[in-house]
């Protein structure tokens, strides 16, 4: 059973059916959750009354993550903890809208721009939810190539996030200013790592993590070119890439461009080496340095992934057989809550995914179209293939609306999104295919890399105790590995196929003109979770819905008043800074916190057009908007 | 002087896509082997890269963009880059959202300046656009624009001497 608030069971066969009446999914029960509460209004006004250094801290916008994120929070300076949050995503994205009535072929370049970052996974979700609605199945090598990609893409994104958004947060100009005792401890601090990273100390590393000028910063900065030249040399053009079609890809395949492929791979067989030490020197020191850091984004061990990087040999595209297919694939797909994984099946984790808007600027939808999904699960009135989006600016209130993101829960609990979940869930599940260099253990991860300019190392990522910022870093250092390793399966993959001629990269399709057809998109980005569901309707686009990793993170609080991920990431935080006067709080635990979860916020937010385009800056106010009377919601400017 | 004229903006936003639409007239003529033309829209960490790599670097840049400068439009101005970096947190926030996708102009040129490739003259000629809406027509103002705006672009390329090149506001069509 892997469901505890959803009305939904499973009989001896794996078939999930409706418990109760008709009347099972609707929100007046309590679910079960893990997760932290914060103080209520009223408790916080109490406090406010007789302690002087409760205040307001906002982060508006929360610099370093792309996008428009702004970040609310009450914090008790005195007692050093945060006591309630809100997150909130400040633009209005859209493509759901956009989206509706078109020819579906248009969703591979609409969708792809919901984020600059993340530039080929929308196009290939797309492509994989038009595959199911038409019963699709690409080649073997159209496979292989879209599975390169996505690897080399996330080799882009992984080193971007670590070392260029959330890396300076460990940096000397930060840790000197915010912990001058710890940087004191560091300076001499030994760095274990030291032959795979090559520096002596901690406080090396951290002297390196300078943001613009130090030496890790750009090392990160050249590698993303290295990344995005591996994803063109396949996929013709990053970010957007038009070689992304149903039934596989566009481009011309040859041995050439293969080699030229890995040739840029290899080189993150080094990098990820070295990431992997940085990241777990840093992460151990700072545990060594104040054992309290372990607290420092700490949350519920509840994560979810679809799973991503198909199985030639499986993949067929039916939702009927997505279980199987879903299971072959480099990365597991999974929930796993409280710790455990309690499903591989991608029926299990799309019956378990529903939306809320009771706190974002849209209206609710009635009606349930498909109160089953293709192969007769039941899903819920607010899954994704039922849902309709009907944008309704109002003014900010943090008791009512405040965020343009959606409330995604998971069985109706809060769950995270993130590369690092593809290792757990990986690690966990232990259903990879026999391959030469990623071997889970149940309880870890083990990654061969080879020999390229430094020796071959085996590395292995332990299932974390404690789940917070740090453990969400090193796993994403983790991450470069699991993608150059994954890689290189499919380029091995790749390269048998091309030796035995079966070099076809696309099936061709019509697109239906009558009836109605529906397919999802299961898969992933940088961050993890991805989903498209769509519904055609005589050959148009009727319903489309869009389910991002940054939605799932960034969420308010849902129709229980639980929080979303960053929130209860936040609300668990200990302030450890250093400071004397409450005018010297800089919210570095805070900081450290939300960007842990590579907030992307284009693919959650993105224009909000009424009768201009807005093709720039947005600023908002996330001050004050627990006052009852309206605030203005967002301030745009063009320019 | 190795120069590179290049235009700089989203595509379909009607005339404030007007630095790729400049960029793609001008590379239908005729150059001197010295002058390169572009369209510098593909992200400005993808441009550090890239210029980092031409040999030899350039010494000029005459870029062309869409602004808002407070002038009736169609307008456009031109004005030697003071090539001024802001400080560090600035640049920071512009190459996140140069890494986000968002393409501007000022962030384009602060950061090539910060990773030392921004070539020593940098001209912008900036064009107040009369039409911003998604579309991938200009308005007629600024069709009627576009000769007087390639015009400076070549004047600026080929013999501009940053002593006399006062800054312009010219509205001509």
């Amino acid at each position: 059973m892997c469901f505890k608030n959803l009305p939904i069971e499973f009989d001896e066969s794996g078939k999930m059916t409706l418990r109760g009446d008709g009347t099972a999914f609707d929100l007046r029960r309590q679910p079960q959750t893990i997760g932290p509460k914060p103080l209520s209004d009223e408790q916080i006004k109490s406090l406010l009354a007789k302690n002087g250094y409760i205040r307001d801290v906002d982060f508006d916008p929360v610099t370093r993550v792309a996008g428009a994120l702004a970040f609310h929070a009450v914090a008790d300076l005195k007692e050093r903890k945060v006591l309630t949050t809100n997150s909130m995503a400040t633009l209005f994205r859209g493509y759901e809208v956009i989206m509706l009535g078109r020819d579906p072929r248009d969703a591979i370049f609409i969708t792809s721009r919901a984020c600059g970052v993340c530039g080929g996974v929308h196009s290939v979700t797309s492509c994989l939810a038009l595959e199911m609605a038409m019963g699709l199945v690409p080649p073997p090598l159209g496979v292989i190539v879209r599975n390169l990609l996505l690897e080399i893409e996330f080799n882009y994104d992984h080193p971007l996030h670590l070392f260029l958004l959330a890396g300076p947060d460990y940096s000397r100009a930060i840790v000197e200013q915010t912990n001058p005792e710890v940087w004191e401890k560091a300076k001499s601090y030994h760095a274990p790592g030291r032959d795979w990273h090559g520096y002596e100390t901690i406080g090396a590393i951290m002297e390196d993590l300078n943001l613009l000028t130090g030496k890790l910063y750009l090392e990160a900065l050249h590698m993303t070119r290295v990344a995005r030249e591996a994803y063109v040399v396949l996929g013709g053009k990053y970010p957007h890439p038009q070689t992304i079609v149903p039934g596989g890809v566009s481009t011309t395949i040859s041995l050439q461009t293969f080699n030229e492929f890995y040739l840029r791979l290899q080189k993150f067989f080094d990098y990820s080496k070295k990431c992997i030490a940085i990241w777990d020197d840093l992460t151990e020191f700072f545990y060594t340095a104040n054992p309290r850091y372990k607290e420092v984004g700490t949350r519920p061990k509840n994560l979810v992934d679809c799973g991503i990087w198909d199985d030639p040999e499986s993949y067929d595209s039916t939702y009927v057989n997505c279980d199987r297919w879903g299971e072959r694939r480099w990365s597991t797909p999974g929930a796993i809550v409280d710790g455990e994984l309690v499903t591989t099946r991608l029926t299990a984790i799309n019956a378990g995914i529903e939306e809320f808007v009771d706190r974002s600027y849209y209206e609710t939808w009635n009606g349930q179209r498909f109160p089953r999904d293709p192969s007769g699960n039941p899903l819920s009135p607010f899954h994704p293939w039922n849902k309709e989006t009907k944008p309704k600016p109002t003014g900010q209130n943090w008791k009512e609306k405040y965020s343009w993101s959606c409330t995604p829960r998971w069985d109706r609990q809060t769950t995270e999104a993130g590369a690092y979940a593809r290792l757990w869930i990986i690690a966990a599940a232990k259903k990879l295919r026999p391959n030469p260099f990623l071997e889970p253990t149940g309880t870890s991860l083990k990654i061969k890399l080879p020999k390229a300019a430094r020796p071959e190392r085996e590395v292995e990522w332990k299932i974390p105790e404690t789940w917070n910022a740090f453990e969400r870093n090193r796993g994403r250092a983790y991450c470069i590995a699991l993608n150059a390793m994954a890689a290189m399966n499919d380029w091995l993959k790749g390269l048998d196929l091309l030796k035995q001629g079966k070099t076809e990269v696309s099936t061709p399709f019509k697109i239906p003109t009558k009836g109605t057809q529906i397919g999802a998109g299961f898969w992933g980005a940088g961050r993890g979770w991805l989903t498209h569901h769509l519904v055609l309707e005589k050959g148009h686009v009727a319903n489309y819905q869009i389910v991002t990793p940054s939605t799932i993170n960034a969420s308010p609080r849902d129709p229980w008043d639980n929080p979303g991920a960053y929130e209860e990431a936040v609300l668990n935080t200990p302030l450890l800074e250093t400071f004397d006067d409450p005018a010297d709080f800089k919210g570095v635990d805070i900081l450290r916190t939300i960007r842990s979860f590579d907030p992307c916020m284009p693919c959650t937010t993105h224009i909000y057009a009424g009768k201009r385009v807005i093709s720039r800056e947005v600023n908002t106010c996330a001050c004050g908007a627990d006052d009852e009377h309206e605030h203005s919601h967002a301030v745009a400017t063009a320019r | 002087m190795r120069t590179l004229i290049a235009g700089v903006g989203y595509s379909n936003l009607s005339d404030s896509s007007i630095g790729p639409i400049a960029a793609a007239e001008l590379k239908r003529e005729s150059w001197p082997a010295d002058i390169k033309i572009d369209d510098l829209s593909y992200g400005p960490i993808s441009v550090v890269h890239n210029l980092a790599e031409t040999r030899p670097q350039y010494e000029r840049l005459v870029l062309i963009t869409a602004a808002d400068f407070g002038a009736q439009p169609p307008a456009m101005r031109w004005d030697l880059w003071p090539a001024i970096l802001p400080d560090a947190e600035d640049v920071q926030a512009r190459v996140v959202e140069a890494a986000g996708g968002v393409i501007d102009w000022k962030n384009l040129l602060i950061i090539l300046q910060q990773f030392d490739v921004l070539p020593r003259e940098v001209f912008v000629i900036t064009v107040q656009p009369v039409k911003t809406d998604f579309g991938m027509e200009l308005s007629s103002g600024m069709r009627e624009l576009l000769p007087e705006i390639l015009r400076v672009a070549r004047v600026l390329a080929m013999n501009a001497k940053p002593e006399v090149v006062q800054p312009t506001v010219s509205n001509k069509a």
